[in-house]
């Protein structure tokens, strides 16, 4: 009579608690399963995939690593790992150099700091696509507004998007127009971080702004930096929708990136899924040893 | 701070006039911030007067700065002729369902990896975050391969559901949740609130501001997202208008005027979230490094 009903709660307690125990994995069950179903299954599937040849998009055949080889030789591939590293190394370094001399110069600005602010960050928010046919209006070598000022001025009629190295020009260009705003503002904000009071003692202690700015706010400034480094490297190697409607990948393929090379492999005939994947591989180790060090900076940067 | 103590020393040293002439500094960077508008705001209005210029006016040369006729017929036949109407309701739909499931399924993460211990949190955790490693340019081939074989290719939820999830949102909406002292939780269990209640009626209330950062950027980035649907949306009804732009653009049966009145037409959403929300969005990014 004494024990029966001790056990029942007790039974009751422990279906509670088992119960209990399975409500964190009950919430953070819908995004776990997203990402395993959409991301780290389709990675799994890629790697696989990047040792076949899908003959077409049929079937599968086994074919080792024969399109690692493959990228590795083949001249358009070649050329267009060239053209992404010269427009990731460009488009790094003006967008760090820019985006560094903006924050900076938006810092000290005491006139319309807001809106000049709002301004450098507007093309961030338009659609990449729309960016690329909006530049495309003003870059047209014709009627473009761009060569109408520079004819007027004697500069000629330069073809911006029809010669293949003014191409990639215009390619690095837009892409810094597009994302200078989004590292602004993260410098920024890094700005802000810097206790104001050195520079109040280094005002007192007579030094110019411009030494200031040098030996004070340039060093503080540089785990910020390096994030930026970072991420407009990754960014870089992410490029593709702007140039989409920018250039389409041209003039002559001198804008065709890694990422449309990948694209094109799934959805243009031939169809070689297993080169597309191979390519996606290579891109994912570029881009995680660039994570990586992010991942470095950045504890490095709480130490700090 | 800084700037005040700047200004009261300067007025110190300049004790006859308040206003001092511009220094040479100060001139050079406000010259060079009008010159950065200009590169910023002349493109955008080229082409929104553009758009109002029949073919004539648009293969002028020397290009007219207004149009001789303001071609309104651009915009009507955007919806006469083309299916404007469609692409932008397809974007909504799929910016709206999408940004509902994101903040859902990313807040129910956040708040088990914040407010509970559990065997593996730590690690589960860190692979939610890994995630930011594996971006879709790199999985682009798989993941259709995936979605496809779900039968999920020209379907709203194709669109839709496989970037539902973000390691960024759950980032974002967690740290805040970690703000909210678990007492508040403590007490609503012991007043016999369900876990779901507390998490539903008590701390998705209190997680507004993360929520709000998280819903702002995923709007933004939907509405503007290209490569995805474009994967996904092969049939035409299903269009969003990024992929209607960028597909149509291509065509030469349809005239280029039409499509720079779509285009127009598209960014206007996004123009008025920058009037009205800049502000959390700015902080957002500066908080966070999210885009």
């Amino acid at each position: 009579m004494m024990v029966s009903p001790s056990n029942v709660t007790k039974r009751r307690r422990s279906t509670f608690t088992w119960r209990r125990r399975l409500v964190p994995y009950v919430f953070i069950a819908p995004n776990l399963f997203i990402f395993l179903t959409f991301i780290i299954w389709p990675a799994l599937r890629g790697i696989y995939i990047s040792f076949f040849d899908s003959m077409d998009g049929s079937q599968f055949t086994y074919v080792g690593t024969a399109n690692y080889k493959a990228i590795f030789n083949d001249p358009t591939v070649a050329t267009i790992a060239r053209n992404t590293a010269i427009y990731v190394v460009f488009y790094m370094l003006i967008s760090t150099l820019l985006s560094l001399t903006f924050a900076i110069i938006i810092n000290q600005q005491k006139f319309a700091r807001g809106f000049f602010r709002s301004i450098v960050f507007l093309p961030v928010m338009l659609s990449p696509i729309v960016v690329g046919l909006i530049w495309n209006d003003v870059l047209d070598r014709k009627v473009g507004p761009l060569n109408t000022l520079l004819e007027a001025i004697g500069g000629g009629s330069p073809g911006w998007l029809v010669e293949p190295k003014l191409g990639m020009i215009s390619a690095i260009f837009v892409g810094v127009w597009v994302h200078l705003g989004f590292y602004t503002i993260i410098l920024l904000a890094g700005l802000q971080g810097i206790d104001s009071s050195i520079f109040e003692a280094a005002t007192m202690d007579g030094a110019t702004r411009w030494q200031i700015t040098r030996r004070i706010t340039l060093p503080l400034l540089k785990p910020t930096t390096l994030i930026i480094v970072i991420l407009s490297t990754i960014h870089g190697f992410q490029s593709f929708d702007f140039i989409y409607t920018l250039t389409g990948g041209g003039p002559l393929g001198a804008t065709t990136l890694i990422v449309q090379y990948i694209y094109e492999r799934a959805f243009q005939s031939p169809i070689q899924y297993g080169l597309g994947s191979a390519a996606g591989v290579i891109l994912f180790l570029i881009i995680f040893a660039f994570t990586a060090l992010n991942f470095l900076v950045g504890k490095r940067r709480e130490a700090i | 701070m800084r700037k005040l103590s700047a200004r009261a020393s300067q007025q110190t040293w300049t004790s006859v006039s308040n206003r001092k002439p511009p220094s040479v500094g100060s001139i050079l960077r406000t010259s060079l911030l009008i010159f950065l508008t200009l590169i910023v705001l002349i493109p955008v209005a080229w082409f929104m007067l553009s758009s109002f210029k029949d073919l004539t006016d648009l293969s002028a040369r020397p290009p007219k700065l207004l149009p001789t006729r303001w071609a309104t017929e651009n915009y009507t036949e955007a919806f006469k002729m083309y299916d404007y109407v469609r692409y932008f309701s397809n974007s909504v739909i799929v910016t709206v369902v999408a940004t509902a499931l994101t903040l859902l399924v990313n807040s129910m993460a956040a708040f088990g990896f914040a407010k509970y211990n559990f065997r593996g949190r730590d690690g589960l955790f860190v692979l939610t975050l890994a995630m930011i490693m594996i971006p879709l340019q790199v999985i682009l081939i798989p993941i259709y391969l995936v979605v496809s074989s779900l039968g999920m290719v020209n379907t709203y939820w194709g669109m839709i559901i496989p970037a539902a999830a973000t390691p960024t949102g759950v980032f974002v909406i967690r740290q805040y949740m970690l703000t909210i002292p678990d007492e508040l939780i403590e007490s609503a269990r012991i007043d016999g609130a369900g876990e779901f209640k507390i998490y539903a009626r008590i701390v998705m209330p209190l997680a507004r501001p993360a929520l709000a950062v998280v819903a702002i950027f995923s709007v933004l980035w939907r509405w503007n997202d290209f490569l995805w649907p474009l994967l996904i949306a092969q049939d035409e009804r299903l269009y969003t208008l990024p992929v209607a732009l960028a597909l149509l653009n291509g065509q030469l049966v349809v005239p280029y005027p039409v499509v720079l009145a779509m285009s127009v037409m598209s960014i206007i959403p996004v123009l008025l979230i920058f009037i009205f929300m800049q502000r959390q969005l700015i902080q957002g990014i500066a908080h966070t490094g999210l885009k």
